[in-house]
C-alpha cells in the first residue's frame, strides 16, 4: 500500500510544512508600517521640551485669567492685553530641561486688567502623557476660592489648573 | 464502477512526541455495513477517529470519507458525517434544546426546519420531556442520548460512534445497543469503536482490530469466529487423576491443572462432548463445568497482547488475510 | 481510484442548506452572543457598567474633596459633563482591559474547558469561520461595554449634577452641547486600544487554552504598560504601549484640538490587532483537538 503524504491543492489549506511566515506576512506587514509610522511621527525629540510647556502655558493661561476677569467683573481685558510670557525649565539639573516630573517651574510674565506687569512664579507637574498640573502664585492669582461680581463665591480658575498638550 | 467507500484509510500514522499513537492503519468501510473497531484502552482508535472528524491533522498517510478528503474539500469533508468521540460534551448553562438549536445552527438549517428535526429526534432518543433543562443538570447517560440526537440531527449518511456504552449502566447499555442496531438496520452506516468484544460481535458486521495503534486483524465477524481457538473451560470431577488419564486417549483435549486445583479444559465443542460422555461412562461424575473465557474474547486478548506487538509479530498476529484483501487498491 | 458517483456527491439536506463564507461567519456571530447574553459575567459586567457610574457620583457627592489626582476630577461638583470624563481617565487606568478580557479572554478558551470544540468543529464550520465569528463576538461585547458605561457616566453626571459649561484642556469654559458631543467623542476614542486589548486577550485565550490566563493576562499587561509610563521610561517605548492611547482624548477637550495621539493610537492599536489576531487564527487553525 503506498504511503502518500498529505497533498497541498490549490483552494485548500496549506501544507503541514508550509511556511507559516507566508500565512503571516500581511500581518506581519501591517504591523511592520505601523511601527515604522509611529516611529517617524514620533521624531527624534523628547515628548516633553520646555518649548512644548511654554507653548502650552502662556494661552492656557491667558484663557483662564479671562475667564476670572469676567467673574470678576472686569473687562477691557483680552487676550491681546495680556500679552503672556512664559519661560520653563527643571529644578533638577540632569533632566536638561525635558521630560515628564513634578519639579518643572515656570516664570510667567503677563500684563493684569490694571495694566501692571506681573510676573508669577508657577509649579508644574508634568505627566509622561502631556497633562500637567499648574499651581501659581497666591499673592499674583488670587487664592483657591475668590467671590464672583454676583457674590457668590467661586473656584478660582487660575489658583489650580489641569492643561495638556500634544507630545507626538 | 463501484460508489466511493465511506471510510477509506490508508497508510495513516500520528505521533505524540515519542509516542506513535496510529502506525500505518489501513481501514475501509464500505457504505451500508456496520463496521466496529475494536482494541484495548490507548490502542489508537480514538485517535484514528478524531482524524476522521478533523480534530488531528494526521503525519502521514491518507483519509478519505465518502471519497472526500480534509486537505481538499476542507468541513465539506463531513457532509453526511455525524458522531462524537469519547463523551459527547455540551454547554452546560444552555438547555439540551438550545444546545441542539445551536448545532443545527451550526449545520446551516435555518430555524423552522431545525425546530422539527430537534422534535423528531429528541423523541428517537426519548430526552423530549428533559429537553428545557440545563445539560448541566443531565446525567452522563441523558448527555449520551443528547450525543446521539445531536449527530442525527445531520440526518447523517455514516454514524461515527466512539464507544457507545461506556460509562452507562446496564439498562443504559442496553437500550444503547438496541438504537445503534436500530439506527444501522434502517440503513444507516455505522462505524463504531469499543474495547468490549460482545458489544462488537452483537452488533457489527465487520471488525478492525487495533491494538497499540496497529491493525491486528480485519475482516468479518464470522472470519474472527474461524480463528477463535477452542473454548476453554473450568472442570472440576470426583476423580482429576482418572480424568487426566483419561484425557491423553483423547486427541484434541487439552486437559491441566489450575493453581487451585480444578482442571482447565481446552477443546473443540464435539471432541469435549465426547470427552465428557467417556468421563461418565468411566464412572467419573463432573461437578462442574462453566465457560471460562469466551473464544472470541481469547483470540482478542491473543490479537492484542502487547508483548507480541514488535514489527516481525505483525504478520503472525494477523491470522487470516483480510476477507476483502482484493478489493484493496 | 477512488470515483465519485453522483450519490456520495450529493450533499445530505442540512449541509445543502449551509451558505457559504460570510454568511457562516454570521452564523457563529450570532451563536456566541447567544452564548453570551446566557453567561452570568456578561450580564454582571454590563450591569455594573450600568449602576457603577451612578454609585459614584452619589459617594462623590459625599465627600467635600475632590479627587484632583485625576484629570476633570477638580470639577466633578461643578459640571456634570466632568464626571464622564473622569471616570473615562479612571477607569482607562484600572479597569478597560478588563472590561473586554472578561470575554474575550473565555470565548476561546471555554470551549476548552467545556470540551465542546470537539462538538463545534465537527459541524459545517471551519475553523478559520469560528475564529472569526468568535472574534467578532468579543469585539461586539467591547463596544457594548463601552457604550454602555459611556451613556450611564454622561447620564450619571448631567441627571445628578447638572449641565453646566464644562472647563476645557486649555483654559476656555466649553458650552453644554459641545461638552456632551466631545464627552461621546472621548469615550468613542477609548475604543481604539481596547479592541486592542480584545485582540491580546483572544490571543492569549487560544495560545494558553486557559480562561484564567486569558482575562487575567490582558489586565496585568495593562498595569504593567501603565507603569513603564508612570516611571518614566522611554518615550519611543511608550509610543508602542497599548496603553498609551487611552490618554488620546485629552486633545479633543481644546479650542485648538490635536488629534496626533489619536493617529498614533490607531496605527499601534492597529498593529497589536495584525499580529495578536495572526498568531491566534494561526495556532487554533494548527492545533490538534486531543481533549473534550
Amino acid at each position: 500500500m503506498p504511503t502518500r503524504l498529505v497533498r497541498h491543492a490549490p483552494r485548500a489549506r496549506p501544507d503541514l510544512r508550509a511556511p507559516v511566515a507566508r500565512r503571516a506576512r500581511a500581518p506581519l506587514a501591517v504591523a511592520g508600517a505601523a511601527v515604522a509610522l509611529v516611529a517617524l511621527l514620533s521624531g527624534c525629540g523628547a515628548d516633553i521640551t520646555h518649548t512644548r510647556v511654554e507653548r502650552s502655558l502662556a494661552p492656557t493661561f491667558t484663557n483662564l485669567y479671562l475667564q476670572q476677569q469676567a467673574l470678576l467683573g472686569h473687562s477691557g481685558v483680552t487676550a491681546a492685553t495680556i500679552n503672556p510670557h512664559a519661560a520653563c525649565h527643571r529644578l533638577s539639573p540632569t533632566a536638561h530641561n525635558t521630560g515628564a516630573g513634578s519639579d518643572w517651574v515656570c516664570q510667567l510674565t503677563w500684563t493684569d486688567a490694571a495694566h501692571r506687569v506681573q510676573k508669577g512664579k508657577f509649579e508644574l507637574t508634568v505627566h509622561p502623557g502631556g497633562c500637567y498640573e499648574a499651581g501659581g502664585p497666591t499673592k499674583i492669582v488670587g487664592p483657591v476660592d475668590i467671590r464672583a461680581a454676583g457674590g457668590r463665591t467661586v473656584t478660582n480658575p487660575v489658583y489650580e489648573f489641569d492643561a495638556c498638550f500634544d507630545t507626538t | 464502477m463501484a460508489a466511493a467507500p465511506a471510510v477509506d484509510a490508508r497508510g495513516l500514522v500520528k505521533r505524540f512526541g515519542d509516542l506513535t499513537a496510529v502506525d500505518h492503519v489501513d481501514l475501509r468501510v464500505e457504505v451500508g455495513e456496520v463496521y466496529g473497531i475494536l482494541g484495548p484502552n490507548g490502542a489508537g482508535k480514538t485517535t484514528f477517529l478524531r482524524m476522521l472528524f478533523g480534530l488531528i491533522r494526521p503525519d502521514a498517510g491518507r483519509l478519505d470519507v465518502f471519497g472526500r478528503t480534509w486537505a481538499r474539500d476542507g468541513p465539506a469533508t463531513l457532509a453526511g458525517v455525524a458522531g462524537f468521540v469519547e463523551s459527547p460534551r455540551f454547554y452546560p448553562y444552555l438547555s439540551g434544546r438550545r444546545n441542539l438549536e445551536l448545532l443545527a445552527g451550526f449545520d446551516g438549517a435555518d430555524a423552522a426546519t431545525a425546530a422539527t428535526a430537534i422534535d423528531r429526534v429528541l423523541n428517537v432518543v426519548d430526552l423530549a420531556d428533559r429537553a428545557t433543562d440545563k445539560v448541566g443538570g443531565y446525567s452522563f447517560g441523558m448527555r449520551q442520548r443528547l450525543g446521539v440526537a445531536a449527530s442525527l440531527l445531520r440526518e447523517p449518511r455514516l454514524l461515527v460512534l466512539d464507544e457507545p456504552a461506556n460509562g452507562l449502566d446496564p439498562a443504559g447499555i442496553r437500550d444503547m445497543r438496541a438504537l445503534v442496531k436500530r439506527l444501522a438496520a434502517s440503513g444507516l452506516t455505522v462505524l463504531l469503536s469499543s474495547h468490549n468484544m460482545d458489544e462488537v460481535e452483537e452488533i457489527c458486521d465487520n471488525v478492525t482490530i487495533m491494538s497499540a495503534g496497529r491493525v491486528a486483524f480485519h475482516g468479518s465477524i464470522d472470519a474472527l469466529r474461524a480463528q477463535a481457538p477452542d473454548p476453554a473451560h473450568r472442570l472440576a470431577t470426583s476423580d482429576d487423576e482418572r480424568a487426566l488419564d483419561l484425557a491423553a486417549e483423547h486427541p484434541g483435549v487439552s486437559l491441566t491443572r489450575h493453581p487451585d486445583a480444578s482442571l482447565a479444559l481446552r477443546a473443540r465443542a464435539d471432541v469435549a462432548d465426547a470427552y465428557l460422555i467417556a468421563l461418565g461412562r468411566a464412572g467419573i461424575a463432573v461437578r462442574e463445568l462453566t465457560l471460562e473465557v469466551a473464544p472470541l474474547e481469547s483470540l482478542f486478548f491473543m490479537l492484542t497482547d502487547p508483548d507480541r506487538q514488535d514489527a516481525g509479530d505483525r504478520a503472525a498476529a494477523a491470522p487470516v488475510p483480510s476477507a476483502r484483501a482484493g478489493a484493496h487498491r | 481510484m477512488t470515483t465519485t458517483a453522483a450519490p456520495n456527491a450529493a450533499p445530505n439536506a442540512a449541509s445543502a442548506a449551509a451558505p457559504p463564507g460570510r454568511a457562516r461567519i454570521r452564523t457563529v456571530y450570532r451563536w456566541e452572543i447567544a452564548k453570551l447574553t446566557a453567561q452570568m459575567r456578561t450580564r454582571a459586567t454590563l450591569t455594573v457598567c450600568l449602576v457603577a457610574p451612578f454609585l459614584f457620583v452619589v459617594l462623590l457627592d459625599q465627600q467635600s474633596q475632590v479627587p484632583k489626582d485625576t484629570l476633570f476630577g477638580r470639577w466633578v461638583h461643578a459640571s456634570g459633563f466632568a464626571t464622564p470624563l473622569f471616570l473615562l481617565g479612571f477607569a482607562t487606568q484600572w479597569v478597560f482591559p478588563l472590561l473586554t478580557s472578561i470575554v474575550a479572554g473565555d470565548i476561546f478558551a471555554g470551549e476548552d474547558q467545556y470540551g465542546t470544540w470537539k462538538t463545534i468543529l465537527t459541524r459545517a464550520h471551519s475553523r478559520t469561520q469560528i475564529f472569526w465569528g468568535k472574534t467578532l463576538a468579543a469585539g461586539s461585547f467591547a463596544v457594548l461595554t463601552v457604550t454602555v458605561l459611556a451613556l450611564s457616566s454622561l447620564a450619571a453626571g448631567v441627571l445628578l449634577v447638572g449641565h453646566q459649561p464644562l472647563e476645557g484642556l486649555s483654559g476656555t469654559l466649553l458650552p453644554s452641547g459641545r461638552a456632551a458631543g466631545l464627552v461621546l467623542a472621548a469615550w468613542a476614542t477609548a475604543l481604539i486600544p481596547l479592541l486592542g486589548f480584545t485582540a491580546l486577550a483572544v490571543m492569549l485565550s487560544v495560545v494558553t487554552c486557559n480562561s484564567a490566563a486569558g482575562i487575567v493576562g490582558p489586565v496585568v499587561i495593562g498595569l504593567i504598560m501603565q507603569l513603564y509610563s508612570f516611571l518614566n521610561g522611554s518615550d519611543a517605548v511608550r509610543h508602542l504601549l497599548l496603553a498609551t492611547p487611552f490618554d488620546a482624548w485629552h486633545g479633543l477637550l481644546r479650542d485648538h484640538p490635536y488629534y496626533g495621539p489619536l493617529w498614533q493610537g490607531a496605527l499601534v492599536s492597529a498593529g497589536y490587532l495584525a499580529i495578536c489576531l495572526a498568531v491566534a487564527h494561526t495556532v487554533l487553525r494548527r492545533r490538534d483537538i486531543t481533549g473534550g
